[in-house]
């Protein structure tokens, strides 16, 4: 035995592995958090990562649809899942799946808006000139606020996460609930730094306009802000909507029907909208409210036109909005509210046009004029000045050939409200609005106790059986399970 | 490279090997006496111990046989060569320079060689707990999967059959699952080479099977250890004339049990009942859909081999085919396999050698564990109303009358779909002898895969196909691995020492890719590729990549053939952690002592074996997402911003620069036993495995953004016994021999911090499954249902405070069932008489239950599914007393996750009986064979069991380590019949 072959063989055991720079590896079709925000363009696309939020949640897909217009008056459940039954009938339980989908969904999108509001003041990029840098950090407060509003109106205070979360550690995440009022104070103040950075326009390209946030879209949320918390404040309302109407965007009302049509999105009275484009940047949701001629498909659709809100549009004699909401067709199924033998005519929810095989590009309004217009309408309202508000709710009525308001539908201050919160419904049915305005003008529960639907099997009124309790989502048990430092509704 | 842990390490190593270099070049100057030891079938014998006779000069034979002695001043002594389980035999030396010896075997043998991490052992000088699954036991189950053979077969190891579709890969947990989230397989190592997909190794080529239990046995394999590991061998040529063998086999698979459900009549009532009305008049079929989906599958299986040895090479090659369609409709598997094996001995120092394996495998999977919204096949064979065809007048499927959910043959037939994988296993290995007792040895092996799955949707014939207008998809894998061993044994003996060695150093990689393309709107049918599709739906590219590096060294001590000790030391790293902590540190120890050694028992003719075993170790798991330590971002949250698509990233996990290895500390006490010249054998093992740092994705509550965050957190302990006990009843002309397996094994979750995680959620009723201290993993979670209220028809439940209650809440939800067994156990008998063989395999599980989510889908009552047979007993006016509740449309309140559905699914099955003959060498003399050798097989024959769903062994998540003892429409076992055909040239 040769003493070179010792040699080799100890040479080859002990140089051929290896050192920790083996085992030093980074993802290859991943970023680090240590540097995907080291360039303005990467700081960019973590904010285009918080814009996609409105795309990828169920909840700004439908289910704020399914909380406010089936679980008010304006829908039914429609189609055949027992959880979507149970938000029609205010029974729903603490461990919905959509009520735990909606909260995960909304906080998500929180921690992307605050990963961009930190990050965006790290970046030294030179190519990150101070105006973008300004704009960016607007656009996340925006985002942060919007979501936080939604959380807010469903569930009443929540824990207010600021910051990006960097630990796991429990005393870190188990963060206990604000009250409602911090939350809203929290969403104003966001707001007013938001607009106070934003443009009112990016140029004049209206598809990036209606994307990207602007002061005006931060400002009229503002407006909705002011108006849905606890103790509304109407001045304040109001001088946010002056900035919208002031706004060099120029928000206008437009014909009511290209608002729907789905070949006139990004329009004038578009403050901002969800960007769907079809293909794999697509909306599912028109697929399962569309009947069969426009989808294709021959099973029971969702979120069914309640007959209460086909009267409602009967009863002003609104045409022009009843057809751009609500298309009959006759179908092959049952319906326990509108036909209990197959081949009955049935209403649709058609707010969406096209269903484009569960890839629309039909989108939903986050933001839009004619509601703020409503809003002004509201505050004036409530701080007296009745005739003006009339004003602002006939520039509604006129533009879909509707009279101007009698004097008996603004002859007190009650009554107007009464009036503006009938307008609403007619303005904005199928965009999530019903709930929240019914809680607003404190009308929720006796709305729905009085509400009376005809469940043709048993040929009795669905007993609603609404409490104050109801008004509020449960806080979901899932996220009780998570984090101790919660606390549950009034159930 | 600064000076750090790991390089210290490494510089020892380096002095430990110098020194055993160095310490023992003394011995060499004598006459020597050089042969080999081999059996009857030349097959060399390690391991033998060759002792001058009155002397305690002695040596023992290596792993090829050979042995080297040195002998001064006696020309006339004599050598015996002995070996447990064989003869002595004594040679007197006569001036020889070589003496070669075959050995008789001593019937009744206990003793054999068992390959074990790095090499191999006689199992009297195993220390750890060890079980092996011999060519005996692996040839009387004829099967196309490994899992399938090594069930029952050991005790304390459980295999997981998920279902019995013929593309289900195997799930195998040694001694309980050790771990919530990192992975709980066991290792897999296939001829040297680690693996994970079993579904592409060929049953045929196995020699033998090593299961290593313990962690003293499988510390050896360190990182990779931790859940046990599997050690497969494959044949080698060893007989100087070649052997062919030909094999195959055909049979036929069907589900052994169906459900009655409603018919037309009975549908229609329940419809009426819930105030569903449609024009009935146009459903009038009346179709079984149990008969229509499940269909009698039939399997071929064809393989032929050849091996043998020529001078100094060994020789086995291999190729064969098996194809199986499912006993569901559409459901299929088939594997092409190819192998060689090759071990050429260069010279009297150098030994190289080669194990390929190419297969391609390809399946068709059903869609089983969805409900009939979902397009689940099993369910939807359930849940479908018998009042519809299966085709519409244009060509459609049918669906419900009520709902749009299309008949089961829709889901089988609607697509074309399958899922092709090409794969090449293959090392090369070269072993060189130096210094008389070194061996160093260096290997290199890949595990080369390749698959693609291709699904195309028609835009006619299902609802979802029109809608999309037809759907192409194409997703392909690619994964690389190669693992790169060096290490240097040492074997001495000295007088009644026996000393064995082994250092060494493992670097392993993994390199994965997937890309996924789909496109949608197709024109029609006639292009089924996507490239018929306008509308590009999806274009994905990923990379990831892992890598492990260790050190590993083991010491053998075996003092008279009485007192054996075992030490490992193993060192990983891990590209999974952090820096800090990528270093994990994995020491065991295992004594043996052999009592029958000992004078006292020495002449016993009672026992004939005695030996205790005691072993400790400590094994790691890192098998987690790549790159778990850092805070990823991910990509593809793209939003359009004027009308273009821009580029959107999101966090997608919290960083953790602490992330270390979950470690498990597994302490073994067993003893072996064999009584009355080795007749009956007994192994006895008891142990108790800790795991802690527990790799957990812990719930983080989601207003942080994140689900969950990995996190080292928690303790889990699995403790158990096991027994197997081996019996020859009688012997002669009639060969009778029984082999009875126990294994008990208690799981717990000792330390969670308080954590509570609910999962296994059931489509629109929530979750099923708690993990909490205190209970073990697989625990049932649920309302404890109260019974039906005669009044109102409504199912009632039993709230925390033990008062009914219609409506319960989340809080009320308690553990309704375990489904962790409280033994399982198989009985295997073999019956030999002249050229008769028969085996009866039993096999069992006591005390799981199951939760029925099937029957959930079934006795829902709830909206237009058709229910089973049983749904005739629901309360229909006041007054009626039954245990189930009235039909209430669109309402689960009662159907909740419940006791009302959990059922103790404790079976036990005929799971094996094969009939076979041999025919006498006369005969087969005559047709130029070897042998000749006809079997009939039958598979899960008969099951007595008192769960109600189509089969007691399924579970509908697969072999998840939290969620077990669910069915929800799964692909049930088969009754399989099989004939064979096994000859030799």
């Amino acid at each position: 035995m040769k003493i070179y072959k010792i040699i080799a063989i100890i040479t080859l055991v002990f140089t051929v592995p290896s050192c920790n720079d083996y085992l030093d590896l980074s993802p290859i079709s991943e970023e680090t958090s240590a540097n995907a925000y080291k360039n303005a363009s990467q700081v960019e696309s973590a904010l285009i990562g918080a814009y996609e939020s409105f795309q990828s949640s169920d909840y700004y897909v439908w289910d704020n649809i399914l909380f406010q217009d089936v679980r008010a008056d304006n829908h039914y459940a429609g189609g055949d899942n027992p959880e979507i039954f149970s938000i029609d009938y205010l029974t729903v339980s603490t461990t919905n799946s959509k009520v735990y989908g909606s909260w995960s969904n909304l906080y998500n999108a929180i921690a992307k808006a605050n990963t961009v509001i930190e990050r965006a003041k790290e970046v030294t990029d030179i190519k990150m000139t101070e105006e973008r840098r300004n704009q960016i950090i607007g656009e996340a407060y925006f985002l942060r606020a919007f979501h936080y509003y939604n959380l807010v109106k469903n569930w009443g205070g929540v824990p207010l996460v600021l910051e990006s979360v960097k630990s796991a550690d429990p005393e870190v995440v188990r963060i206990p609930r604000a009250t409602e009022e911090e939350v809203y104070a929290q969403i104003i103040s966001d707001l007013e730094l938001s607009a106070s950075l934003l443009p009112d326009t990016y140029g004049n390209d209206a598809s990036v306009n209606k994307a990207r946030v602007s002061s005006g879209a931060a400002n009229a949320l503002g407006a909705k802000a002011c108006l849905q918390k606890p103790n509304p404040d109407y001045i304040q309302a109001l001088s946010f909507i002056a900035k919208v109407e002031e706004s060099t965007a120029n928000y206008t009302l437009i014909n009511y029907e290209h608002l729907f049509d789905g070949n006139h999105y990004n329009n004038d009275e578009s403050i901002l909208e969800i960007q769907y484009l079809g293909g794999d940047e697509g909306n599912w949701g028109p697929q399962m409210l569309l009947p069969p001629s426009i989808s294709g498909d021959t099973w029971r659709k969702f979120v069914t036109p309640s007959q209460n809100l086909v009267k409602a549009f009967d009863v002003a004699g609104d045409v022009i909005r009843k057809n751009a909401t609500v298309l009959f067709e006759s179908v092959d199924w049952i319906d326990e509210y509108w036909g209990n033998e197959i081949g009955h005519s049935i209403p649709f929810g058609s707010k969406w046009k096209n269903a484009n095989g569960w890839s629309s590009s039909d989108r939903q309004y986050l933001l839009r004029y004619g509601d703020v217009i409503l809003l002004k309408a509201e505050a004036l309202n409530e701080t007296g000045q009745l005739e003006l508000a009339a004003d602002e709710v006939n520039k509604i009525r006129s533009r879909v050939y509707l009279p101007n308001l009698t004097s008996d539908q603004k002859s007190t201050k009650e009554i107007l409200r009464t009036t503006i919160l009938n307008e609403r419904r007619l303005e904005l049915a199928q965009e999530a609005q019903r709930w929240d305005d019914l809680v607003r003008y404190n009308v929720i529960v006796e709305t729905m106790n009085n509400l009376v639907e005809i469940d043709l099997r048993a040929g009795t009124a669905v007993n609603y059986n609404m409490t104050e309790a109801k008004i509020l989502l449960p806080i979901p048990q899932q996220e009780l399970d998570r984090n101790p430092a919660l606390v549950q509704n009034p159930l | 490279m600064k000076l750090d842990k790991f390089q210290n390490f490494r510089t020892l190593y380096r002095y430990a090997v110098l020194m055993m270099l160095l310490s023992f070049s003394a011995y060499a100057q004598e006459v020597s006496v050089t042969g080999k030891v081999t059996d009857k079938s030349g097959e060399p014998i390690p391991g033998v111990s060759v002792l001058v006779k009155g002397s305690e000069n002695g040596s023992s034979s290596n792993f090829d046989g050979e042995y080297e002695m040195s002998i001064t001043n006696t020309p006339n002594a004599i050598l015996v060569f002995s070996y447990i389980g064989m003869e002595t035999i004594e040679k007197r030396i006569n001036g020889l320079k070589t003496i070669n010896v075959v050995l008789e075997e001593n019937v009744l043998a206990m003793n054999e060689v068992v390959v074990v991490g790095y090499g191999s052992q006689q199992k009297k000088d195993i220390t750890g707990s060890v079980s092996i699954i011999g060519a005996e036991a692996l040839e009387s189950r004829p099967n196309t999967q490994v899992g399938a053979l090594i069930q029952g077969r050991a005790p304390g190891v459980q295999v997981l059959s998920s279902s019995g579709k013929p593309s289900q890969g195997l799930s195998i947990r040694i001694r309980g699952t050790n771990s919530i989230n990192a992975g709980s397989e066991p290792l897999y190592v296939l001829d040297g080479v680690p693996t994970t997909d079993t579904r592409s190794i060929n049953p045929s080529d196995i020699e033998s099977i090593s299961i290593l239990k313990d962690a003293s046995s499988a510390a050896i394999y360190g990182a990779q250890g931790a859940n046990g590991v599997v050690i497969i061998t494959t044949k080698r040529g060893t007989s100087s004339k070649p052997t062919i063998n030909l094999n195959t086999y055909i049979g036929v698979a069907s589900v052994w049990n169906t459900l009655p459900v409603l018919n037309g009549d009975q549908y229609r009532d329940l419809m009426t009942e819930m105030g569903q009305n449609t024009d009935w008049d146009k459903y009038t079929e009346n179709t079984d859909w149990q008969k229509e989906i499940f269909q009698t599958g039939l399997s071929q299986n064809l393989q032929v081999s050849m091996g043998g040895k020529s001078n100094n090479t060994n020789y086995y090659v291999s190729g064969g085919y098996v194809k199986q369609t499912g006993a569901v409709r559409s459901s299929e598997m088939d594997r092409s396999n190819f192998k060689i094996n090759l071990d050429q001995k260069v010279n009297d120092w150098l030994k190289i050698g080669t194990r390929i394996a190419y297969t391609k495998y390809s399946d068709v999977d059903v869609n089983d564990n969805s409900s009939v919204n979902s397009g689940g096949v099993l369910l939807g064979a359930l849940n479908t109303p018998s009042v519809i065809g299966t085709y519409n007048e244009d060509g459609t499927f049918t669906s419900n009358p009520f709902q749009n959910w299309e008949n089961p043959i829709a889901s089988a037939d609607g697509s074309e779909r399958g899922y092709t994988k090409n794969r090449i296993l293959g090392n090369i290995y070269a072993e060189i002898r130096f210094l008389k007792d070194f061996t160093f040895r260096t290997n290199y092996g890949i595990d080369d895969g390749h698959g693609v799955y291709d699904y195309f949707l028609d835009p006619y014939r299902t609802s979802f196909g029109r809608a999309l207008k037809g759907q192409g998809i194409r997703n392909s894998d690619t994964s690389f691995y190669y693992i790169f061993e060096n290490t240097l044994k040492y074997n001495k003996v000295i007088k009644k020492h026996k000393i064995a060695a082994l250092v060494g150093t493992v670097n392993q990689k993994n390199s994965w890719e997937n890309t996924a393309i789909e496109r949608r709107n197709f024109a029609s049918d006639g292009i089924k590729t996507v490239n018929g599709g306008s509308e590009i739906m999806k274009a994905i590219s990923t990379k990831s990549e892992k890598a492990n590096s260790s050190f590993i060294s083991r010491i053998n001590y075996d003092y008279d053939n009485k007192y054996l000790l075992t030490a490992n030391f193993r060192a990983d790293g891990s590209s999974i952690f952090g820096p800090d902590n990528r270093w994990g540190y994995f020491p065991s120890f295992s004594l043996g002592w052999r009592l029958s050694e000992e004078n006292f028992l020495k002449e016993s003719k009672v026992v004939s074996n005695l030996k205790l075993r005691l072993g400790w170790g400590l094994v790691g798991n890192d098998q987690i997402d790549n790159y778990a330590y850092l805070g990823r971002v991910g990509s593809g949250a793209n939003y359009p911003i004027g009308g273009v698509v821009m580029p959107g990233t999101y966090p997608v996990s919290i960083e953790n620069l602490a992330l270390k290895w979950e470690e498990s500390e597994q302490t073994n006490i067993g003893v072996d036993a064999g009584f009355l010249e080795g007749r009956v054998l007994l192994t006895a093992d008891a142990y108790i495995k800790k795991t802690k740092d527990l790799l957990l994705n812990a719930p983080l509550p989601k207003s942080t953004g994140f689900d969950s965050a990995i996190q080292n957190i928690g303790k889990l302990q699995n403790k158990g016994v096991e027994f197997g006990l081996n019996t020859i009843n009688t012997q002669g002309a009639v060969l009778w021999t029984s082999t009875l397996n126990l294994s008990i094994n208690k799981n717990e979750v000792l330390d969670l911090v308080g954590q509570e995680i609910f999962t296994g959620g059931i489509a629109g009723r929530g979750e099923a499954t708690l993990i909490k201290e205190g209970l073990p993993l697989g625990t049932l979670y649920g309302y404890e249902f109260g019974g039906v209220d005669a009044t109102t028809g409504n199912a009632y439940y039993i709230d925390k405070d033990g008062e009914s209650t219609f409506t319960p809440v989340a809080d009320d939800r308690k553990i309704i069932g375990d489904a962790n067994a409280d033994f399982l156990y198989s009985l295997n008998n073999t019956v030999t008489y002249k050229g008769f063989g028969l085996t009866v395999f039993l096999q069992g599980s006591e005390g799981n239950d199951m939760l029925n989510a099937t029957k959930i889908e079934s006795e829902g009552l709830l909206d237009p599914k058709n229910q089973s047979l049983s749904v005739m007993n629901r309360w229909r006016n006041p007054g009626d007393v039954t245990s189930i509740p009235r039909a209430s449309w669109g309402s689960t309140d009662n159907s909740r996750i419940s006791t009302r559905f959990i059922e103790d699914a404790s079976y036990i099955r005929l799971k094996t009986v094969t009939l076979s003959y041999d025919f006498s060498e006369g005969l087969t003399e005559k047709l130029k064979m070897s042998s000749l050798r006809f079997y009939v097989t039958g598979e899960n024959l008969y099951t007595i069991t008192n769960y109600s769903g189509f089969d007691p062994e399924v579970n509908s998540f697969g072999g998840s380590n939290t969620v077990r003892g669910i069915d929800y429409g799964t692909y049930p076992q088969t009754r399989n019949i099989i004939f064979g055909i096994n000859v030799s040239f």
